[in-house]
């Protein structure tokens, strides 16, 4: 009897792991299709610096090339390269980590910090589709036992789909609001935009694998985002937004509650 | 296209450190970009080769500002927050703004760019900006800005002159521009003939005209039909 239980306890762990391999084999995949929906506005992103790096270099030889050599403004402007060049290795350093596929690896995270790198990924794209960014982080908050890989995966996700939402209204107001807090229950992140919303009949639905409503899309997105918060202990969820558009919230336990 | 890059010193001859010239003489360019790599490169890069600069984020942040009255060209990225770069040209072309337009853009996109020519931008570069199209495109805008305000103050001195007619002699002007000679003109207002002929010297020395032709240049940048009234 008790050997049968080990033995089913065994399997059972290896199922589990089985799972979990897969769940981050998948997750992996869908961030990977994340990033190629992102190629244009990535390629952006680290052109934008270049082109800075180009011209400052073009006009560093001219002050180099005056008669005597204006030595302060050479120096200025190779400062600029520097610190251009460092701009555009860290998008490339960012896409790289979020490519990579890595076994999950929790470590303390800040939120904040967390979701700051994610925006600079998401910047091209904001600014492509006209979409205005307003972020309210709270300060001092605890931070959360994660894969900060994933974390970004799912920050990004719903980033992209509000930037989505957002390109189908034409009224002008493409308004994303993010916003941090420190709840009783956790840290709470929420992504809201004005978009045209989610039918209240389907704010569930889409969370499922393949539900999708754009032509490109696997629909796999809010799928695993939700996998990945709860496998953090936590919850992600929909809700109307007023007057108009979609929030999503996920809450996740911090350190504060872990303690 | 090759591209030869050549020293910079060749290119633009060396400047001594800190000469400023005036506004007036060496022209302004307005660079309007979001991105703050690419805007302070330009401001430098430009400013570097004599040039008076003045860097924008937005379209909104020009149109705010106090911009000296001075020959200049806007660098204008396509892709901007708000108002981007392709409505800021319509907006500009129904406004009395009248500077020329050099697009940068991080794209090569060709249907924008059609789309940018046809309505009178000067040229239409992909990032990174090579510097000699880059500085050509600029001196040529500033060049045809400088021609047109030339030409706009010319005019404005035409008109102004030609405030100064009195209703006779104005007549006598549109007369003689017509091509009438000073007996007909006398016959059809019913003066001397001597009297019109004061008519018209006090025309061509109040006009500032030099022959009958110089004074027939000036009726037609006014507008002024050369018709024959017969």
């Amino acid at each position: 009897m008790k050997e049968k239980t080990v033995a089913a306890e065994i399997r059972a762990n290896r199922a589990e792991a089985e799972l979990r391999k897969l769940q981050a084999g998948l997750a992996h995949v869908s961030r990977v299709t994340t990033l190629g929906e992102l190629t244009a506005s990535l390629a952006h992103e680290v052109s934008q610096p270049l082109a800075g790096v180009v011209s400052s270099a073009d006009a560093c030889l001219h002050w180099l090339a005056a008669q005597p050599p204006n030595v302060d403004k050479a120096r200025r402007a190779t400062e600029r390269i520097m610190r251009d060049a460092k701009r555009a290795t860290d998008v490339v350093a960012r896409v790289r980590n979020l490519a990579k596929k890595n076994p999950l690896q929790r470590t303390w995270v800040d939120i904040n910090e967390t979701v700051e790198e994610t925006i600079s990924l998401a910047t091209g794209e904001l600014t492509q589709n006209n979409v205005s960014l307003e972020m309210q982080l709270a300060n001092n908050l605890p931070r959360v036992w994660a894969d900060r890989i994933q974390l970004q995966q799912v920050i990004l996700n719903l980033i992209i789909n509000a930037c989505e939402a957002l390109t189908k209204v034409d009224d002008g107001t493409r308004k994303l609001f993010v916003s941090s807090a420190s709840e009783l229950v956790g840290l709470v992140l929420v992504v809201r935009d004005s978009g045209p919303g989610i039918d209240p009949e389907e704010i569930e639905a889409v969370f499922e694998a393949f539900h999708t409503t754009k032509p490109s899309g696997m629909g796999m997105g809010l799928a695993v985002s939700r996998s990945i918060i709860e496998s953090h202990g936590g919850r992600l969820w929909a809700e109307p937004n007023e007057p108009r558009g979609a929030i999503f919230k996920f809450i996740i336990p911090s350190e504060k509650e872990s303690a | 296209m090759e591209h030869h890059h050549q020293p910079e010193s060749r290119r633009h001859p060396a400047r001594s450190n800190g000469a400023s010239p005036s506004t007036e003489e060496q022209g302004i360019v307005f660079i309007v970009d979001d991105d703050f790599s690419v805007r302070a490169a330009l401001e430098d890069l430009l400013g570097s080769i004599g040039l008076n600069v003045q860097s924008f984020g937005t379209v909104q942040e020009f149109l705010d500002s106090r911009r000296p009255d001075a020959a200049g060209c806007i660098v204008l990225d396509v892709r901007l927050p708000g108002t981007s770069g392709l409505e800021f040209q319509r907006l500009l072309a129904r406004s009395e703004i009248n500077l020329p337009i050099i697009f940068i853009s991080g794209h090569g996109d060709i249907a924008i760019s059609v789309q940018a020519m046809k309505l009178g931008a000067i040229e239409f570069l992909t990032k990174p900006l090579r510097e000699q199209e880059l500085v050509d495109a600029v001196q040529f805008g500033i060049a045809r800005e400088r021609t047109r305000r030339q030409e706009a103050r010319r005019l404005d001195g035409v008109k102004e002159r030609l405030q100064s007619l009195t209703p006779r002699e104005r007549e006598v002007f549109e007369l003689v521009i017509a091509g009438r000679q000073s007996k007909i003109i006398a016959a059809d207002l019913k003066l001397s003939v001597m009297t019109v002929k004061v008519h018209r010297s006090h025309v061509m020395r109040k006009m500032g005209a030099k022959s009958l032709i110089d004074l027939a240049r000036m009726a037609n940048s006014l507008g002024i039909p050369a018709q024959d009234g017969t």
